[in-house]
């Protein structure tokens, strides 16, 4: 990553891919198309099974239809189990265009040869996507954030700061125990990263109504809330996970503010906030021992307001009179105010920050921390 | 109801003749199984994921051992785990006594046998011969145990051949040959916990297994008693259950000790390739497969006798001389 996308004071701690077998998933599905081709060619042409495919006319595309409906069937199932549409119209692509090829350039009489051939091809070639799709995955971890980068067309990027994580999810499979990789799923404070299961199935018995649905499908079910994230919004498959695990928890410890440390700020902040108000009674102290030039003050600074609204005016007047009435008890009042501060200030210094100003804490923790 | 002479030697020795036959062999196997882990201490610096998966095999098989023990208690299973490192089952109700004693069982002497018996069951879709019971006449010790062998020689026999004349373009031959290879390589985990490693030897099983059977000498009496009941009835109803029942126990040893014989082979290669520089390292791996597609293709155009056996023999060749030539130069 260049120098200059690094924000000031960034520093980068490790960059990361995603590690070559942690798309097993999607390899999964090629190595099935690999192997079923190659089983389709044997079945066919060698094993003791191989005279029902013998023959002319019908007999010449058995072994398509056979590769095809299995093919079709995983996808199905595949479909349905993961929930991925796109599953079931790879094969069907794939499937398709075997079809096509046939038909077009008549190999009809060599259908299961075509096959196996076809089938490593189409593997491979889905290898290199797989592979050009992994590789297109960058993970930066800097001592402020985690960068994503992802997308082969589609660019993709997402960026966490670490006093923004609520919580970490880390998950790692056999392959991933085996190779020591694993996936960690930062999961933001606005739930970025949290995804939902739910259950889809087809022909199956409607919720609530409890008929069975032979034909179309029947939704509904369970719905989980779990920590899931596309590939390059999570750091997929990263290696070594153990270390990176340990580096991004320490680093997210360090950015977010302990117990002592959100206390402390309260106490600061309760400090200033007393502070403040006694500086502003200081302050009216020393304005209103000139009582008259206060009083001066106080009718112009009402009578411009009251310019602009006349229907006001009376009411500044009435305010005068009382403002003078009670002059020589409001400088007595001043002093008891500022007495109660200093006594407050006095017991805020002994006594824990009570509950709600803990609360008020996550409102105010901004400025608590510039105060701070 | 077969005539039987009644003797000390029909009505006891016989009787203990299949018994050390097992044991023999379990003992084998268990010896085979340590020289194998000692192989794979030594490739671990180096091929620690290989190490892993192994370990991997090995637990789950040791903790599929146990589940099955809870299943068959009838204690249920309320959580089952499997990682490289542990394996967990809890029961669903935490039974005692005699109960708790055979789920021990299983977890401790059914990861030698279990497994096997299921690579076993496979071996007999794909080989389907050499599972024979020989007839007694004299229901004699020597008699019995010759029988043990002679049941034990013809699985062998048959079992050697299917891999001498194996069909690697056959999928399902493939695929016994791969399971057989993965239960040889994980029959028994190296090790178990994460942090601190406890290691699991052949002392430390023999230990598990002698404190297990010390516990309770009780259980081992009313064994041996069933053991000897079911010998006596099967001498007067039917003489060849009683061998053919500790038969199936040794073969499914023979088929432990057949495929760590073969992982022996693997973990032969692995380290021998890795006195080969880094960048021409797969180059034995790769040999395997593609000579021996390469000799099958050319038995096509030329063919003859044995044509499976003769590509087995080019593959392993092929493979000796590359590698060799590969340490060499």
């Amino acid at each position: 990553m260049e120098k200059k996308y690094l924000l000031k004071n960034e520093q980068i701690e490790r960059l990361l891919s995603p590690h070559p077998l942690s798309f097993m998933k999607l390899q999964a599905l090629c190595i099935f198309v690999i192997v079923w081709g190659i089983v389709v060619w044997w079945l066919t042409e060698f094993s003791s099974y191989a005279t029902i495919f013998s023959g002319n006319g019908v007999a010449l595309w058995y072994p398509l239809m056979l590769w095809g409906l299995v093919l079709l069937l995983v996808g199905v199932v595949a479909w349905l189990v993961t929930i991925r549409l796109s599953i079931f119209l790879l094969y069907l692509a794939v499937f398709a265009g075997a079809f096509g090829l046939i038909y077009w350039q008549h190999w009809e009489n060599n259908t299961s040869l075509f096959i196996m051939v076809y089938s490593v091809a189409v593997s491979i070639v889905g290898f290199l996507i797989i592979e050009l799709y992994r590789r297109s995955h960058k993970y930066i971890i800097t001592n402020l954030r985690i960068i994503f980068k992802g997308g082969v067309l589609t660019k993709r990027e997402r960026t966490i700061r670490y006093d923004k994580i609520a919580d970490i999810d880390a998950k790692q499979g056999i392959l991933g125990q085996i190779f020591g990789f694993g996936t960690i799923i930062p999961v933001s404070q606005s739930g970025f990263g949290l995804g939902s299961d739910k259950s889809f199935a087809a022909g199956g018995v409607e919720l609530g109504t409890k008929k069975a649905k032979l034909f179309g499908f029947a939704g509904g079910g369970k719905e989980v809330q779990t920590p899931i994230a596309r590939s390059y919004y999570e750091l997929h498959g990263v290696y070594p996970y153990k270390d990176v695990k340990q580096l991004v928890e320490g680093l997210v410890q360090t950015h977010v503010p302990t117990q002592y440390q959100k206390e402390q700020v309260e106490f600061q902040k309760q400090q200033v906030d007393i502070q403040t108000q006694m500086r502003d009674l200081l302050h009216k102290q020393v304005r209103e021992k000139p009582w008259g030039k206060a009083v001066e003050q106080a009718n112009e600074e009402e009578g411009r307001e009251g310019e602009e609204n006349e229907g006001e005016e009376k009411i500044v007047m009435k305010k005068t009179i009382a403002e003078e009435d009670s002059l020589p008890l409001e400088q007595v009042d001043i002093q008891k105010q500022m007495k109660e501060l200093l006594k407050k200030q006095k017991t805020v210094r002994v006594a824990e920050p009570e509950e709600e100003e803990v609360e008020e804490e996550d409102e105010d923790k901004e400025e608590g921390k510039e105060v701070a | 109801m077969a005539n039987v002479p009644l003797d000390i030697d029909v009505l006891v020795g016989a009787a203990l003749a299949p018994i050390i036959g097992v044991v023999a062999f379990w003992f084998l196997q268990l010896l085979l199984i340590e020289i194998q882990k000692r192989m794979l201490l030594k490739l671990r610096h180096r091929h620690e994921a290989f190490c892993r998966f192994t370990n991997f095999i090995g637990i789950l098989f040791q903790t599929i051992c146990h589940a099955l023990g809870y299943t068959v208690t009838r204690s249920g299973i309320a959580a089952f785990q499997v990682t490289v490192n542990y394996g967990k089952v809890q029961p669903k109700k935490e039974k005692t006594g005699v109960f708790e004693w055979i789920v021990n069982s299983f977890l401790l002497i059914g990861p030698f046998f279990i497994p096997a018996g299921l690579v076993l069951l496979f071996s007999y879709f794909v080989i389907g011969k050499g599972f024979t019971f020989p007839t007694p006449v004299h229901y004699t010790f020597v008699e019995s145990l010759t029988n043990f062998g002679v049941s034990l020689s013809a699985f062998a026999h048959e079992f050697i051949g299917f891999l001498t004349h194996i069909d690697l373009f056959n999928p399902l031959h493939v695929g016994f040959l791969l399971v057989l290879l993965f239960f040889g390589l994980g029959i028994r985990p190296s090790y178990t916990g994460e942090e601190r490693k406890e290691k699991i030897d052949m002392i430390y099983d023999l230990k598990n297994i002698k404190n297990h059977l010390v516990q309770k000498p009780l259980y081992i009496l009313l064994i041996v008693l069933f053991i000897y009941a079911f010998y006596l009835i099967s001498l007067f109803l039917n003489p060849r259950l009683y061998v053919a029942l500790f038969s199936v126990f040794g073969w499914m040893s023979l088929t432990a000790i057949i495929a760590l014989l073969l992982t022996y082979l693997i973990l032969l290669l692995i380290k021998t390739t890795d006195e080969i520089v880094a960048r021409w390292k797969a180059i034995p791996f790769i040999t395997l497969p593609v000579s021996y597609a390469l000799a099958r293709v050319f038995f096509i155009y030329y063919p003859m006798k044995q044509v499976e056996s003769v590509s087995l023999i080019v593959m392993i060749l092929s493979t000796l001389v590359i590698t060799i030539l590969l340490i060499k130069y």
